[in-house]
Parts: structure tokens; sequence; C-alpha cells
């Protein structure tokens, strides 16, 4: 079914990460986020870095494996137990999209390292940022819900 | 203190990297590793069956095609039909059927509106005014002045906030009920709704229950049945709709839904209630709005009321109205709505007209039902057949008192009398249904439309005919 475009797919969700810019964009909304951060008095650059690591964590964590089902009214409902991340590419994995999503949160953990001298108390949450980042995404965990938690 | 971060250099940022943990080089080395991995991994989909070259060999020897038109006798009863009953002139309430001038008790001509010459004058007019077709969907240059003129009036006349129109009745509630239930929903309806809500309900991909016809008991262990499950689950409970679609006329089988209480249940277990009033409309209340006034509820109460243009109204098309909200909805989501060309502008002043003439004078609704109440009592007391159909409805189903336990045997058994009346002046219908796909299938029965014109003297004529016709052929072939 059309919805005004060309697109023949009735959940844009699949596929709006392919977008042209959208990479780039991603980034670039990542680092704004952490010049506005670095922009705050009384913040030293080692804790800018982990909260960035860490606000990114949070967000895109609520943004892909919290948030269910799509905006569009064009679709059936069929992904109204499915996170965002399980529609990406239709639920493929492995696809350029998703590797640049796991690799985003890599690249700010070793940032974030680099930047806190490798501190143990910053490797600490950088650490658990990372994997809260990174574990949801593993291709075992897809439609996993532990504990059921958020399973409706 | 923000200068601090100034003045940390580089040197010995890059010295930090020599002193670094063991631990920590370790894994960064790991995490090195998996984008590595990650760059040269194949993208797949998960939980892809790959069958073997034996499976498929064994499906394709398994599939049987079936022919792309199939093989209709010639005495298929359609066929005959359309041998039989070919008409000449307008069908309004009389019909002449194979040169033979009929009473016409099988259209659903309620209020005489087909074959009313004032609606026929002002749809001419129009005709010149807009020609034929609207060449369009609503949202695609299909909107004309008369579209919109027609949904504020059936607004106001059934005072809701808003309606909306569709080019189709059955299309009408068959879109509506799937804008708004989605797979993962509840849909409680009654067992006795027609194909065109029944069609609604399998497009919305929901769970669907069905109730026994106007059972409000077995409604209500349904809903008890639902509460059991939500209580258990209340997180899956909070993400599904429940909603609960009836009839307020039943077409299948003439009565009336019993609307207090559905609105009563409809509070006590958190329904969202969508009434069908295809064909109640125009015909139950003092002015004709339907089974909400018919029970004095506030239409307000009922959240999406959905009717046919095609009975009372005798235009095309269809409606749904209720609250702005709601309704404003189906106009990106009703797929009837989007997706097809607008109703022709003349129908659209047709059905303008005939709200004039409802509202002028409604005193046409109470004509209609004094006619049902002559028809049925007349009609009730016919000694081969049974009325189960409430005395106000224009819908009169006959049964036969004694049915034979093959249904098709009944079917020709009616349509012998049915015949038989129309070669005696009134014209009669059987009631017909898409036996293979309905849901649950009535009793064979010739179905009555009452139109509110009917003078007493033709009523007695339509009684008086349909017992000889019925004498006749029971008679004849017991002997």
């Amino acid at each position: 079914m059309n919805t005004g475009t060309t697109r023949s797919d009735d959940n844009p969700t699949h596929s709006v990460f392919s977008n042209k810019g959208m990479w780039l964009t991603y980034v670039l909304v990542v680092y704004f986020v952490h010049l506005l951060l670095l922009s705050l008095p009384f913040i030293s650059t080692d804790i800018v870095w982990t909260l960035t690591n860490a606000i990114h964590a949070l967000v895109t964590y609520t943004m892909f494996h919290v948030t269910k089902g799509t905006p569009w009214p064009t679709s059936t409902g069929e992904e109204r137990l499915k996170t965002q991340w399980e529609q990406i590419d239709f639920g493929r994995q492995f696809t350029p999209t998703k590797k640049f999503l796991m690799t985003v949160p890599i690249v700010l953990f070793f940032v974030a390292s680099f930047y806190s001298r490798y501190d143990k108390v910053h490797f600490f949450f950088n650490l658990f940022f990372l994997l809260l980042t990174v574990v949801p995404k593993l291709p075992m965990f897809h439609g996993v819900r532990i504990f059921n938690i958020n399973k409706w | 203190m923000a200068i601090v971060a100034a003045t940390w250099d580089m040197y010995e940022m890059f010295q930090a990297v020599f002193q670094a943990p063991t631990y920590h080089l370790i894994f960064e080395a790991l995490l090195i590793l998996w984008i590595i991995k990650l760059i040269f991994s194949k993208s797949y989909a998960p939980g892809k069956t790959v069958l073997t070259e034996k499976e498929k060999e064994a499906l394709i020897e398994e599939w049987i095609p079936e022919p792309l038109a199939p093989d209709v006798p010639d005495d298929h009863p359609v066929l005959q039909a359309m041998n039989n009953n070919i008409i000449s002139g307008k069908a309004d309430m009389y019909v002449t059927i194979r040169g033979k001038k009929c009473i016409n008790m099988a259209t659903m001509n309620f209020l005489g509106m087909v074959g009313d010459p004032s609606v026929e004058a002002v749809t001419i007019k129009s005709l010149r005014k807009y020609g034929v077709g609207s060449c369009g969907p609503r949202g695609f240059y299909g909107t004309m002045d008369v579209h919109l003129e027609l949904e504020d009036r059936l607004a106001k006349f059934m005072r809701c906030e808003e309606a909306i129109l569709y080019s189709y009745g059955f299309a009408t509630i068959a879109s509506a009920i799937p804008a708004y239930s989605k797979r993962g929903d509840v849909i409680f309806c009654d067992e006795g709704v027609c194909f065109a809500i029944q069609k609604g309900l399998v497009a919305s991909r929901s769970l669907i229950k069905y109730f026994k016809h106007n059972d409000m008991e077995d409604l209500e262990r349904l809903l008890l049945e639902q509460q059991a499950e939500d209580q258990k689950n209340p997180k899956k409970a909070k993400a599904t709709r429940r909603f609960l679609v009836v009839e307020g006329l039943y077409n299948k089988h003439g009565d009336i839904c019993p609307l207090p209480k559905l609105v009563e249940l409809k509070w006590k277990y958190k329904l969202r209630v969508i009434v069908e009033e295809s064909f109640s409309f125009g015909v139950l209340g003092a002015n004709g709005r339907g089974v909400t006034e018919h029970f004095g509820i506030n239409v307000e109460e009922i959240d999406l009321i959905a009717a046919s243009l095609e009975n009372s109204i005798g235009s095309c098309g269809g409606f749904c109205c209720g609250k702005k909200y709601v309704i404003d909805h189906q106009r990106l989501s009703g797929l009837g709505y989007c997706f097809s060309a607008s109703l022709p502008p003349m129908l659209a002043t047709a059905a303008i007209e005939a709200l004039n003439i409802i509202e002028r004078d409604p005193g046409i609704c109470q004509a209609l039902r004094n006619n049902c109440r002559k028809v049925h009592n007349g009609l009730s007391k016919l000694s081969y057949f049974n009325v189960r159909s409430d005395p106000l409805a224009p819908i009169q189903h006959l049964y036969l008192t004694e049915p034979s336990a093959d249904r098709d045997l009944d079917m020709c058994t009616l349509q012998k009398i049915a015949d038989e009346a129309i070669k005696n002046g009134v014209a009669l219908t059987l009631a017909r249904y898409l036996e293979a796909e309905e849901h649950h299938l009535p009793l064979p029965s010739i179905r009555v439309a009452v139109n509110a014109k009917l003078s007493d003297e033709e009523i007695d004529k339509v009684v008086a005919t349909i017992s000889e016709a019925s004498k006749t052929v029971l008679c004849t072939s017991s002997l």
C-alpha cells in the first residue's frame, strides 16, 4: 500500500536508517550532544566523554530496544510486539545499517576510555553502557525478552 | 574547573595509553577483533526455513492446480435467477418482472426513496451539473461540494460531531473495522452479523470472539473470560484494544440489538462499541436516527456508527459517524475511503434530498413502522411460515414451519413459492448468502422488505398472495 510516496512498504521503520545521510546525521547528533556537554562549565573532559557515552547508550537503548511498534497508521499491526531494532531491515542480521549502529558505541567506548586516561571508575561506567548498547543488538537476542521484561 | 580540560595536552594523553592497565588493553583488542568480524559477517534473515531438494519436490508433487474459472452447472440457481428475474423499468414500489407488474417486496427501499419524484428531479439536475463520476478518490481531486455537504448533513442528522462518506455500502463497515482494530486486538461480535461485517473482521486480523445472536449472557461469559485473562497478564491487557461489533437491526434475522444492555457492558468491561446501522438508519427512532434514538440512548455513548445509504436512503454508498477524532482517523486509514473513487456527486445529491424528505416529515418513519407492524401481523398468521423478526423491522424473514433436513430442498420449495407469488403480482426474493463463506448460516427464508408507501389494501394483497402461493406449492408438492 502506498502512503503518498512511491515506497511500497507499509512500515517505513524497516528502511529509515538506510536513507541517504542517515548515518552522518546520527554521528553529527552524537557529536553535537558532546559539544553541548563540553560547553557546560565545571565538567572536565573525561567526565564529558563518559557522559556522552552514557547519554548515547540510554537514548539509543530506549529508541531501539524499548520502543515497540511503528507510528505509521498504514501498518496492520504485525510489528506491535517488535522493538524498533527488530524491525530495522526487516529483521535481517548484520546488514550495513546494523553493523554501523553496533560499531558506533564501541568507538565511543574507545574514545571515552582514551579521554578518561583508562581510569578504573570510568572504565566501569563505560563498560556498563557499552554492554547495554551492544548486547541487545546481538543476533542471539533477536526477539528475546529476558524475564518477560518489555514483553507486551 | 573547566580550565583543567584545556591544560591537558595530547602528549600526556598518549602517555596514558602506555600506562593503561593490561585488562583494558586486552578488552579493547577483543573489541577491535569484534569490529573486524562484524565487517566481514554476511547479512542473513533469521528464522528462514531452508527446504531440501527432496522437500521441494514433495511440495511440487502435492500441488494440484485449481481451474481459473470453476465449471458452473446449467441449473445453478444464480443462472436461473438471471433468466427468470429480468425486470424492466425502475425497481421502486411496483416492479415489472418479465412483463408482469408486481408489488415490490424484494428491494430494501424502506422509505420509498427509490422512485421518489423529487429525488429523481434533483438527481437529474445534479447529473447535468457534475456529470456521472467524480473521477478520483476523495483525497485526490474526487471531493465535490456535495460530498462535504452530505457529510455535514449526515453528522447533523445523527447529532454527531463528524461523518465520513464512503462510495460503497459494503466497503463502509468492511473498511471501518480494520481502520481501528489491528493484530493483537480482540473483537467481540454477534454471530448474526451481516457479510460485510464479517469481511471487515477478517481484514482486521484481530482475534474474533463470536457470541450467540443477541445473547447477552453469552457475551458476558466471553467478557469475563477476557477479564480473567487480562488480570493474569496486565501488561498484555494494556496493549490490547477490545471492540464490540453489533448490528442495530440484523439483516439476517430481522431483530433489534439490545443496545441498553450492550452500553452497560461497554462501560463495565471497557469496550469500544461499533454499531452497524445499515438496516436501522432511517427506520428506527421517531426521526429515523436509528437504534440509538429507538432506545433513547445518547449517540455519544456509541464510539462509531456505520450505515449504508443503499437501503432507507435509496442512494449509494455509506457513512460512518461519531466523535471528530475518531472519524478523522479514517480519512487516512479507511482503505475504502482512501483508495476508492468517491461517490458520484449525483448520488450524493440524491442522498441529501432523501435526508431533506425525512427531516421535513419524520412521519414517514412512523408510516414505515405502522406498515412493518401490519405486515408482521399479517405474516404471523400464515400457517406454513414462522416469523421471528421484530414487529418494527422492515425486514421480515419467513421460515418454513416444517423444514426438511435438506437445505437445498427448502431453498427450492421457497423459490417455488416466490415464483408463484410473482405470477400473482407480488415480487418476493429469498434471502441469499454465500453459503460456504458465511460464519453462521441462517435457515433458508423468504425475505420480505417493507415499504413505507404501501397502502393497507396492498399489504392485505401481499399477505393473501403469499398465503395462497404457499398453499398452492406446499399442498401440491405433498400430494
